[in-house]
């Protein structure tokens, strides 16, 4: 008997859950109070689409911004200290030691100096994120292959060439990770705030349902917050994909060596 | 008649100097005065020859390599590349060809091998010209397009020499070229390599661990000892050419490999 494809296996793990969601408080294993059915949270969803557009607005408007600080801010931070050896001997081991404190008691701070509206939410989640974002791409930088560097100087490039030619493209990959990573960041560090203190977005919907013990719309509000981040997720990883061709191909080539190795007869027309 | 013993009288005449180095030392720095790695190394390499540099591992003579390239500098001694020194790597005198693949995986084959040519704003269709010419040279033709994961161990190796070709140095500098790649490859490889010499009439300077490939490509074999390196011999090796493979059964190859490795053991 063939084993089934991974991927086939990871979509029925997710119907099975789906249909867990469903039938579990259907038969009221777990109460209503505790766990909504999907249906009925998919309902709640689509009868209020109007307050969660709107809050969807608010919390994706709070996301962009705040990435502008945590992705673009991190990686150009990241790329200068790791590229700069005096930056990186000043500020990393600083950075890396901040890495531990939970950002989270800043955000207190914040709504002080910038109020409960949306800059609170804005500065709080691209600190939340600038940090880690950062660090990844410092230590991206920093692992270029030295051979690229070598080779670059032994046919005669100069430096400003070698940053323009080699330095930016061998980093690409790392971009995308820190993309990927900062943008998932920066979604929680905004969800966690509107939550905390606010009168706006996905995150508030969960705490105002959450304390008129409204389960469907907390759920609702959940089911959205997942959706975003997932989706969030598939596109930046599919746009990482397209551009950094040799490095997904090379996995994939990877990975059909491996199966071929291991003797994983190639899938059969039916 | 005497077009003839002009050419003959040439032909005797002792070739013209294409790299030449005297006393080189060099000395890494470190605690107590340093490490030694090089020790009054001098070589001279003819034009058109292909000297080959053995020796144990940590005898710096990737090092050496690096300072021919311009790479590196040496703490005392001079290197001439065609009478002038080389303080700069110059890709029109010296093309270096890498031990692993260095070649960017970001560009194509053909867009690797232009690489140097675009370094230097040279247009894109003289470029691309030149880069196909090269391509042909080292037999990918119509492997242009591919990107370096798509290509074999044996196949990026030749797309690296087309690199190093590809702005006509008279000098090819090889630290290692072949080591990553299996026994069968690596044979192929150098036979290919020898033909591709033959065919562009480079010096060619070539690091090896291998003492079979050390002997089936050089005019000259180097040998070098274990740290602080020095020159400890000089082989020339009087196997006819074009060689082929039938060679490395004859006693005459199975000597002169031996003698390498005598004199890298005395030292080792």
């Amino acid at each position: 008997m063939r084993r089934p494809a991974p991927s086939t296996v990871r979509w029925l793990m997710l119907i099975a859950v789906l249909a867990l969601w469903e039938i579990v408080p259907q038969f009221e294993i777990i109460p209503e109070l505790f766990l909504p059915s999907l249906s009925k949270t998919l309902t709640v969803l689509y009868q209020n689409r109007g307050t969660y557009f709107a809050a969807l607005l608010v919390t994706l408007y709070e996301v962009g911004f705040a990435m502008l600080i945590s992705c673009v801010g991190g990686i150009l931070a990241g790329a200068l200290i790791g590229g700069v050896a005096l930056l990186r001997s000043l500020f990393l081991p600083i950075f890396s030691s901040l890495y531990a404190v939970p950002i989270v008691i800043l955000y207190p701070i914040m709504t002080a100096w910038f109020g409960v509206g949306s800059e609170s939410k804005i500065m709080f989640s691209g600190i939340y994120a600038f940090f880690p974002v950062m660090l990844t791409a410092a230590a991206g930088i920093r692992t270029i292959d030295p051979a690229f560097l070598l080779a670059a100087r032994s046919m005669g490039a100069t430096r400003q060439q070698m940053i323009t030619r080699v330095i930016i493209p061998a980093s690409v990959p790392t971009v995308f990770t820190a993309l990927r990573l900062g943008g998932a960041l920066t979604i929680i560090g905004v969800v966690v705030s509107e939550m905390l203190t606010s009168a706006a977005g996905i995150g508030y919907l969960v705490t105002l349902n959450r304390t008129i013990l409204d389960s469907p719309r907390v759920f609702a509000a959940i089911l959205m917050i997942l959706v975003l981040a997932v989706a969030y997720y598939m596109i930046a990883r599919s746009i990482e994909r397209r551009f950094v061709v040799w490095q997904s191909a090379g996995r994939k080539q990877q990975a059909a060596s491996r199966d071929a190795a291991a003797g994983v007869p190639a899938p059969q027309p039916a | 008649m005497q077009l003839v013993a002009n050419l003959k009288s040439a032909e005797q005449q002792p070739a013209e100097t294409a790299i030449e180095v005297a006393n080189l030392t060099h000395v890494y720095a470190g605690p107590e005065g340093g490490v030694p790695a090089l020790e009054d190394i001098s070589l001279s390499v003819g034009v058109g020859r292909f000297v080959v540099i053995v020796g144990p591992s940590g005898c710096g003579k990737t090092s050496l390599l690096m300072m021919l390239a311009g790479l590196r500098h040496q703490t005392s001694g001079t290197v001439l590349c065609y009478g002038r020194p080389i303080p700069d790597p110059d890709p029109t005198r010296v093309g270096v060809v890498f031990q692993e693949a260095s070649l960017f995986p970001w560009l194509s084959a053909l867009d690797n091998i232009e690489f140097p040519l675009s370094l230097r704003g040279t247009p894109k269709e003289e470029r691309q010209r030149r880069a196909g010419a090269m391509l042909t040279l080292v037999g990918l033709d119509g492997f242009g397009a591919r990107y370096p994961h798509e290509l074999s161990g044996g196949m990026k190796q030749r797309v690296s020499i087309a690199r190093g070709l590809v702005q006509d140095p008279p000098v090819l500098l090889m630290d290692e070229p072949f080591a990553a790649l299996d026994e069968q490859t690596r044979m192929t490889m150098g036979h290919e390599l020898l033909r591709i010499w033959n065919a562009t009439r480079k010096t060619v300077v070539f690091v090896t661990h291998s003492l079979t490939e050390a002997v089936y490509l050089a005019d000259e074999v180097l040998v070098m000892s274990a740290r602080p390196g020095r020159i400890i011999d000089r082989i020339a090796v009087t196997l006819p050419r074009p060689r082929n493979y039938e060679m490395m059964a004859t006693d005459v190859f199975g000597r002169l490999r031996d003698r390498i490795w005598q004199q890298i053991r005395k030292t080792a």
